[in-house]
């Protein structure tokens, strides 16, 4: 069943439209019902949906005990990594959704300042989410919020760098203050310190979304919505070698196989199922033996893997490994901000090496550099950009070292 | 070796009598030389049986290396890809940078081709200084006797005559080329004066320095310039395994390997200019050497093959201040700025024993002779003796912190303060004196190959003067340069290849000599390379 | 620590580019590598003085978190290292310029920023300073030479050693290690005109500096 994707509700910037397709009611139950907030979250077992799989309520339990007045929610749409192609769908179709989720998240926190952090190379959302919080401004929801948290509400939509650092939570702090978008160590969470040091709540574009469903539809019905014990739905951003990709949202827990083979359409021109990238793409590979692995949080790490955001870049045979690994890295590597030389230095370390194998240039000594980098690497950034990279290699060399092999003896 | 005196009895006997008196040296130069500097040591020189300079007395180690076979035949050479310039340049340092730039900029294409990265040289290490008679009181002709006396009166003139007088030209083109110089006190940048210190073994301040890294000062420009230059193709890493002829002996080029990928690549060329350095990692009578990593007489051994003629292939210098204590930075040197700045140097008995400022051989001999006789300083199993780093601090306070950086830095690597405690030195292979023997444009005598920079001889006699090296690797790399880039584009070379081997393997093999052992050497042995066996596995 | 910590002998083990090494405590990293047998073919030069920049290496020390630049010639074993090499990173050659065309130092600071318009780009991330083996503060020199301060830049350049480290950590391709070489050559080619050098290269114009082969101090003593 399609919660956040369902056609009829893709109306744009009308809020009026979006209001008679029962709209607004996740907020009105909140706004009966404050202290339930949280509850509901937790009772719905929602978890951070941009990558992370953090149990949500306990994000907007950590911001929500901290004093006030001056809290900020962030909603982060910065959605930039290679494969994901999901928060602009949100933004740019069904905007009302989203906001309504922040303003529900706004309220459960204690927060007056919503801003909707968003990719400037999204135009197409940018424009429509301009319209739509210009129609919720004259909106009485809105004003009854203000009320209830005690402070005016704002509600701004603030483009960033468009860079891909700039989604890591703290850089997205960074970038709203009008900075650039220099990830921090943690702690201090953004919860404790965010933007102009006031407790910040940071939620990815989809589990903001979701959070207006599960106020409007009750914990129970969303859970119900997962398979095998995961619960409610997920956005998958489907590519690589099948027939039909594209954004499929499907419960929580379908299978890989039936992601691939059956709402992919199957591997394209027949070929082979080799491998899958997931988003990211900085996560181990999931290959064959996963095809009947549920796509949920907890299975894939207990597979050694992750969700990630849901990305599912998938390789068929007659698809380089190498190459695409190569071409991750060198997102990865010009994508490092600059603060941690070993981030930003060992990427380009390790797209080089991958670079010239790719190029019939390798040398002996290359595999093994390479194993040693991603030992090595792991744990030297502020933020995870580096282990991303780290991950996906050894990953890569773990799983399909015959292709690394086979490119050097082409030497 | 006598034993020596323990470093901790040394160090009070220093503290005792610091500041030692000056003391002169009890032996005459001559047989101080004779009895103690290493290349008068009974087997260390043997003739030359084979090649251009056949009865020449050379150095063992490098005889060896000289009567050798190529690692290469003709075979390796069919099907490797070619590429094509007016002038070919060997060695990315100092001299093979000079002669690529000033070939380029008369409109000559040139392949520069190095074993290392472009700026790996001894050039980038060189500390001291350059020397040019720019001082009022100075003169081109003292610069000249100087340099003459120093090397024992065996230089010859007429280049030693074209080094001099380029002397100041060179300095101004350095500084074209964005080189900064150190100004005397006070003195301004536009009408001031260079800052002038006297070298061992002259008779003016003559040595003109940027702090006390000159040679990355000016490797830094001249690297800059030559990755700037529009007709230089850089080739990193591709060391030469042999020069190439055409059909009537005239060097073509070269057969360079690339190390990156293992395979043979020539670079066919009008004109060849060899500045491939000196010889210092070929650890001559078993020295530690100051030289960089590259430093293994490849282009010696590459011309000499050709038909080169060589000289005072007997003589090297040793630099008499190289680290004897830490072992891991044993070799390295300590600029000759500390003793051209007034340090001294002191035995176990806390006492001098010789000029500080004479020439280096003579300094070196000195200070090898105190080891021999037992006044040397042991530590940890290394003998040598102290410079005195506290006693010039506390004449000159604030010289270490302030003009000699390098110094001071290296001292705290060591994991010791230059202020409060000496360093224990003991003479370092530093310079190969001789070389291949050259005209004043920098022509071997083998048609189309041209050498600069320290694979030359004849400019320095038995013994270097400080701070003519870099001199000489400018002066001799544009006279190099340009001589090869007006040549090249006179003559085109054909029927390239290794026509010259047959003839050198008959020349070893009537002298008795093993086609077995193959030069060049390329890296030294502790370099886990085998160029030979390296090739093996390629063919 | 190892079971012959007593013994003069004593070893350290690391783990270089994927080698498990067991090296003699006090040895640099390079030495150690080429004591294991491994060949050195590259990232070497001059061997412990710390002046060529070509041993470049990513080190992670036990117990560390983050992995630091350094060089290779300049850093002693410790137990429980981790080493990678890094290569050369050439910068783009993007940032062309002609010193000898470059004459009129009314222009200099247009010129800088003509040759490296990235250097007003800089994010002040500090990764250039924290990559910089000799300590340089490499992005207050990207900063003056964008700000026209070329003395006060090129000074800061002083101890660079071509390692080009700076130029692979820069995030916005400013190529801090030409610039930095930019504006010193540019200070020095500009500037530096010292009187008694050009008063002797006129008096060589001039004639009035001959060689003489024959005079008494360009031949042996005459011995009696």
């Amino acid at each position: 069943m399609k919660v956040l994707t369902d056609e009829r509700r893709c109306v744009g910037a009308d809020l009026a439209a979006w209001v008679a397709l029962g709209g607004g009611e996740g907020l009105e139950r909140a706004l009966a019902d404050p202290a339930g907030i949280i509850p509901a979250i937790e009772a719905a077992g929602l978890r951070g949906l941009g990558g992370a799989g953090f149990p949500t309520h306990r994000k907007w339990a950590a911001v929500a005990a901290q004093p006030g007045p001056g809290k900020w929610v962030i909603c982060n749409g910065n959605e930039d990594e290679p494969g994901t192609f999901k928060d602009r769908f949100l933004l740019s179709r069904t905007p009302h959704q989203v906001i309504e989720g922040a303003l529900v998240a706004a309220l459960a926190v204690g927060a007056a300042t919503v801003a909707l952090y968003v990719n400037p190379r999204e135009e197409a959302a940018v424009r429509v989410l301009r319209e739509a919080v210009a129609q919720w401004e004259a909106h009485p929801l809105l004003a009854q919020l203000s009320e209830a948290i005690g402070e005016n509400l704002r509600l701004l939509v603030v483009t960033g760098s468009g860079l891909y650092v700039g989604g890591e939570e703290t850089a997205a702090v960074a970038s709203v203050m009008g900075g650039f978008p220099f990830p921090t160590l943690k702690p201090p969470y953004p919860a404790e310190r965010g933007v102009n040091g006031a407790p910040t709540l940071v939620n990815n574009v989809e589990t903001l979304a979701h959070a207006g469903q599960i106020l409007r539809g009750g914990p129970e019905w969303y859970r119900g919505l997962g398979l095998g014990g995961a619960p409610g739905t997920k956005l998958f951003s489907l590519s690589g070698d099948v027939l039909r990709p594209g954004l499929h949202e499907l419960p929580m827990g379908t299978s890989l196989r039936s992601l691939v083979f059956e709402h992919g359409e199957g591997m394209l021109g027949g070929k082979a199922f080799k491998a899958v990238f997931t988003g990211g793409p900085s996560n181990t590979l999931l290959t064959a033996d996963d095809l009947d692995a549920p796509l949920d949080f907890d299975s894939l790490r207990a597979r050694g893997s992750r969700l990630g955001t849901g990305a599912m870049i998938v390789v068929g045979e007659g698809t380089s490994i190498l190459r695409k690994t190569a071409e991750y890295v060198g997102f990865f590597a010009a994508n490092s901000c600059g603060q941690c030389p070993p981030c930003k230095i060992g990427t380009h370390q390790v797209s080089r090496i991958l670079e010239r194998i790719e190029a019939g240039a390798g040398r002996p000594g290359d595999l093994q550099a390479l194993e040693n980098l991603a030992e090595l690497l792991p744990g030297s950034g502020r933020c995870g950009l580096v282990d991303g990279a780290a991950t996906v290699l050894a990953s890569s060399l773990k799983t399909f070292g015959g292709e690394y092999e086979r490119a050097l003896r082409r030497r | 070796m006598n034993g020596g005196i323990p470093y901790a009895e040394a160090l009070a006997a220093w503290r005792a009598k610091i500041p030692a008196p000056a003391q002169p040296l009890a032996l005459s130069a001559a047989e101080l030389l004779e009895r103690f500097h290493p290349d008068r040591q009974p087997g260390a020189m043997v003739p030359l049986c084979v090649g251009a300079s056949a009865g020449l007395p050379c150095r063992v180690e490098l005889a060896a290396l000289l009567q050798s076979d190529s690692l290469i035949e003709d075979v390796d050479i069919a099907g490797a890809s070619m590429l094509n310039a007016d002038v070919l340049v060997i060695g990315g340092g100092g001299a093979g940078c000079v002669a690529a730039l000033t070939a380029a900029r008369t409109g000559a294409r040139v392949i520069l081709a190095t074993k290392l990265r472009l700026g790996d040289s001894n050039t980038v290490m060189a500390e001291g200084g350059i020397q040019a008679a720019v001082g009022p009181e100075d003169s081109l002709q003292r610069h000249f006797e100087d340099t003459l006396r120093a090397g024992h009166f065996t230089a010859d003139k007429a280049l030693v005559a074209a080094l001099v007088s380029d002397g100041p030209g060179v300095i101004r083109w350095l500084i074209q080329e964005g080189m900064g110089f150190d100004l005397a006190e006070g003195s301004g940048r536009m009408g001031g004066t260079l800052l002038r210190k006297k070298p061992g073994g002259a008779t003016a301040a003559r040595l003109l320095s940027y702090r006390d890294f000159t040679g990355l000062e000016m490797m830094r420009a001249l690297r800059e310039a030559v990755l700037l230059q529009p007709g230089i193709t850089v080739l990193d890493r591709h060391p030469a395994l042999e020069l190439l002829t055409d059909d009537r002996g005239r060097c073509a080029g070269a057969a360079l390997h690339d190390l990156a990928q293992g395979r043979t690549v020539l670079a066919c060329a009008g004109a060849t200019v060899l500045a491939t350095g000196g010889a210092g990692r070929l650890h001559i009578a078993g020295f530690p050497t100051s030289n960089h990593y590259g430093a293994t007489a490849d282009g010696l051994v590459l011309a000499y093959r050709l038909g080169a003629a060589l000289r005072e292939v007997d003589s090297f210098q040793y630099h008499p201040t190289g680290i004897a204590w830490p072992p891991h930075m044993e070799g390295q040197l300590v600029s000759e700025a500390a003793r051209a700045s007034g340090a001294a140097l002191v035995n176990g008995l806390g006492e001098r024993f010789v000029d500080e400022l004479n020439t280096r051989d003579i300094v070196a001999a000195a200070i090898l002779r105190e080891i021999a006789e037992g006044r040397g300083i042991l530590r940890d199993g290394r003998a040598g003796v102290f410079l005195d780093t506290p006693g010039l601090e506390q004449t000159k306070p604030g010289i270490l912190g302030k003009s000699l950086v390098t110094l001071t830095h290296l001292a705290r690597r060591g994991g010791f303060d230059a202020a409060d405690e000496p360093f224990l030195i003991r003479p370092t292979l530093h310079y190969q004196n001789g070389g291949v023997a050259i005209d004043h444009d920098g022509w071997s005598g083998v048609p189309g190959l041209l050498c600069a920079g320290e694979v030359t001889g004849g400019l320095h006699g038995r013994n270097r003067m400080m701070g003519n090296a870099l001199l000489e690797l400018v002066a001799f790399g544009r006279r190099a340069g340009s001589a090869a880039a007006a040549d090249a584009r006179a003559e085109r070379p054909r029927n390239i290849g290794l026509a010259h081997l047959a003839d050198w393997r008959r020349a070893l093999i009537a002298q008795g000599l093993p086609l077995t052992r193959k030069a060049p050497l390329v890296f030294p042995p502790y370099g886990n390379f085998d160029m030979a066996t390296e090739r093996g596995r390629a063919a | 620590m190892t079971e012959s910590g007593t013994e003069a002998g004593l070893k350290v083990s690391l783990v270089f580019d994927g080698h498990p090494i067991l090296a003699e405590a006090g040895a640099s990293l390079l030495q150690a590598w080429g004591a294991a047998g491994l060949p050195l073919t590259e990232n070497i030069g001059c061997m412990g003085q710390g002046v060529c920049g070509a041993c470049r290496v990513l080190v992670r020390r036990q117990g560390e978190r983050l992995a630091g630049t350094a060089l290779a010639c300049e850093t002693q074993v410790e137990e429980g290292m981790q080493i990678s090499f890094i290569d050369h990173f050439p910068a783009h050659r993007s940032h062309t310029y002609d010193l000898r065309t470059l004459t009129d130092s009314w222009t200099a600071l247009e010129q800088i920023d003509t040759v490296f318009p990235e250097a007003k780009n800089c994010r002040h991330c500090d990764g250039c300073d924290r990559a910089c083996p000799k300590g340089i503060e490499v992005q207050r020199m990207v900063n003056l030479a964008a700000a026209g301060q070329a003395f006060d830049a090129a000074a800061l350049f002083d101890h660079c050693v071509m390692c080009n480290l700076c130029v692979a950590a820069c995030p916005e391709h400013i190529d801090p290690a030409h610039l930095g070489q930019f504006v010193r050559r540019m200070s020095a080619s500009l500037t530096l005109r010292p009187a008694d050098l050009i008063t002797r290269l006129r008096e060589i114009d001039q004639g009035g500096q001959p060689v003489d082969f024959d005079a008494p101090g360009a031949n042996p003593p005459v011995r009696p």
